[in-house]
């Protein structure tokens, strides 16, 4: 007899409401070939109960904990997880594709007819990095992390007419599909080692046994962390950023990088904390070593960018190496902090980009950025404090996401570790500044660049979050701090 | 416990890898020496049927192949797990009933969209509602 699982539709809502979203602008589109903005307004219908879902989860989550009942957590037979950590990882998800949404838009309407597949891609790949947080199982999480991965591939090369938009799309396909293979092969290695595949089967596993020959079992654990490190664009597997977020049509490439940066860290933190947390001793150095790499390519090859998306891309790999280094610390809190805030801020970033090169960013050259603080101060402003932010410098959120990490790697006993992270932000803060030298000492040479209300909606958000986390950080910390994973 | 997963236990797979090898070999060679060997021109064209081939194809394929391909790549995916899920349909119940309806929704809805989006309208050549003017056409 088979006993079919426990259906939670409370689990999956969020993901079913935007999967139906998707399937709904598509075929109004083909149906009624209504303007762009009715489109929109599906969509942003789709993220509205999306969010709303995802907050009767966290209700569903702090009831369970009261009751102190968190078997009622498990969904589908122990696929699916709904704790609080898959619910803050939503959130953040659902932020990201909120903001993204709105700085690309433009770009999604200039589409024409193809905008729908633009807005049906991004929730969909929502879907995917959503329930790929939220499995608690790797074959679960692998399933979405393709179908998030394939998504952001196809959205990589939306920009046809653009040759670099095709180069990013082919590049991302094939080095993501290769990452891809190293993570299932060694979910696959995994496996085959224990026998199990759910995460909280793992951890009890390893709970109860001691593994006498963990050959098969460590090259498992190497391949997830490259394939995951991939997807997170951290040292050595990182060459594929740059291209990807320079080619990217500029107005979905800020949601590209947060959500895949929210959804593989979510899933590394899932898979080396909590299922494999009694082996810290073998993968912790490889973590380390991985984030120490990144920080300093990252930051280095940073400092020599002509182009502020390149240039973009590489912080994100310097950024992959700090949040690595919060993995390192074990705290889901640092980790969460600091995915939420970076993520801001690089929306906000990418939104300033697409506000100075336009909507699909043919040219965004450190050069267009000279004087921008003449042409216009507000916006010049605002990427400075997201620059900042980024650096972390105190009073901006940046700098408590990065006080965190470092407090939770030190603890950990990785001071080495903490004093590479401290000389990489260091190193880091010389490109920021660049920028910012760049828009302030020099003579304005064009026009102010019109600024399109959605762009500036997220650009300010952005500015008010990275300023008011920085100063009152409290309430996002407490959130992160109750996001625990079962 | 992982103690008794040996490589001893890959043994079957092994001596099936080994058995089709010799399978393969055995059977190439035992033919080589029991089949009557007349050789006409005409067996050893590439292709016993249709016309010879002149030069190689230089002009691009129609990418409706590759649409077709995928379509059907949908498809038997679909047909994999209606597969599954018809073999026990009643002992699943309707837990079985609605996840196949979901399913199903998401895959008739791809369906539809290509089919509105005229994907499979063969002999259309002029698609250029759907492309940025430069890329029209290209094929003709």
């Amino acid at each position: 007899m088979i006993t079919p699982p426990e259906v939670s539709w409370i689990a999956i809502a969020p993901d079913l409401i935007l999967a139906l979203g998707a399937a709904v602008v598509l075929l109004v589109e083909v149906q009624w070939k209504p303007a762009a903005r009715v489109l929109g307004l599906v969509t942003a219908f789709s993220l509205v109960l999306a969010v709303g879902a995802t907050l009767l989860q966290k209700l569903a989550v702090e009831d369970a904990m009261l009751a102190a009942d968190p078997e009622r957590l498990v969904a589908f037979s122990g696929m699916i997880l709904m704790d609080g950590f898959a619910v803050f990882s939503r959130f953040a998800l659902l932020g990201a594709t909120v903001l993204g949404v709105l700085t690309g838009w433009r770009y999604i309407e200039g589409l024409g007819r193809r905008g729908a597949e633009a807005l049906a891609l991004i929730m969909l790949a929502t879907v995917g990095f959503s329930i790929m947080v939220a499995s608690n199982n790797l074959v679960m999480m692998f399933l979405g992390l393709e179908v998030g991965s394939i998504a952001l591939y196809v959205l990589a090369g939306m920009s046809r007419e653009r040759p670099e938009s095709d180069e990013a799309a082919i590049k991302y396909f094939l080095l993501g599909s290769f990452a891809s293979a190293f993570f299932v092969y060694g979910v696959a290695l995994i496996y085959a080692g224990t026998g199990k595949l759910a995460i909280l089967d793992i951890r009890a596993f390893f709970d109860q046994f001691i593994v006498t020959s963990p050959t098969v079992i460590y090259i498992g654990i190497g391949l997830v962390i490259a394939g995951l490190g991939f997807k997170v664009s951290a040292a050595p597997f990182h060459s594929w950023a740059p291209d990807v977020y320079q080619g990217a049509p500029a107005g979905v490439v800020g949601y590209m990088a947060a959500v895949a940066k929210i959804a593989g860290f979510a899933a590394m933190a899932r898979i080396l904390l909590t299922a494999l947390g009694d082996l810290d001793s073998i993968w912790l150095p490889i973590v380390a070593a991985l984030a120490a790499l990144s920080m300093f390519v990252g930051s280095t090859l940073a400092l020599v960018q002509g182009d502020v998306r390149r240039m973009l891309a590489y912080s994100g790999v310097a950024h992959a190496g700090f949040i690595m280094t919060g993995v390192v610390g074990g705290e889901t809190q640092g980790i969460l902090f600091y995915l939420a805030v970076y993520a801001v801020q690089l929306l906000g970033a990418f939104a300033v980009v697409v506000a100075v090169s336009g909507a699909s960013g043919a040219r965004s050259s450190i050069d267009d950025y000279r004087g921008l603080a003449r042409r216009s101060p507000g916006l010049a402003g605002s990427f400075t404090v997201l620059l900042l932010g980024m650096a972390g410098l105190p009073l901006t959120s940046g700098f408590i996401a990065k006080f965190g990490v470092f407090t939770d790697a030190w603890n950990s006993g990785y001071e080495w570790l903490v004093v590479v992270a401290v000389l990489a932000s260091v190193i880091a803060f010389a490109f920021y500044l660049r920028i910012i030298v760049a828009m302030y000492m020099d003579e304005a040479e064009e026009e102010a660049p019109a600024l399109v209300p959605t762009v500036r909606w997220v650009v300010g958000l952005a500015v008010v979050a990275t300023i008011a986390w920085g100063i009152f950080p409290g309430s996002l910390l407490d959130l992160a701090a109750n996001a625990l994973a079962l | 416990m992982l103690d008794s997963v040996t490589l001893a236990d890959y043994l079957p797979i092994a001596l099936m890898l080994v058995l089709a090898g010799l399978f393969v070999v055995g059977s190439l060679v035992a033919s080589r020496f029991v089949r009557p060997d007349r050789p006409t021109p005409e067996k050893l064209d590439p292709y016993e049927c249709g016309i010879v081939p002149e030069v190689e194809p230089i002009q691009r394929f129609p990418v409706k192949f590759y649409l077709v391909a995928m379509l059907f790549v949908i498809f038997d995916v679909e047909i994999i797990f209606l597969f599954a899920w018809a073999s026990i349909y009643v002992r699943l119940g309707w837990f079985g009933v609605g996840a196949i309806l979901i399913f199903t929704f998401f895959v008739f809805e791809t369906l539809a969209y290509v089919w509105k989006r005229g994907a499979l309208d063969w002999n259309v050549r002029q698609r250029s509602r759907y492309l940025p003017s430069d890329a029209v056409d290209e094929a003709a």
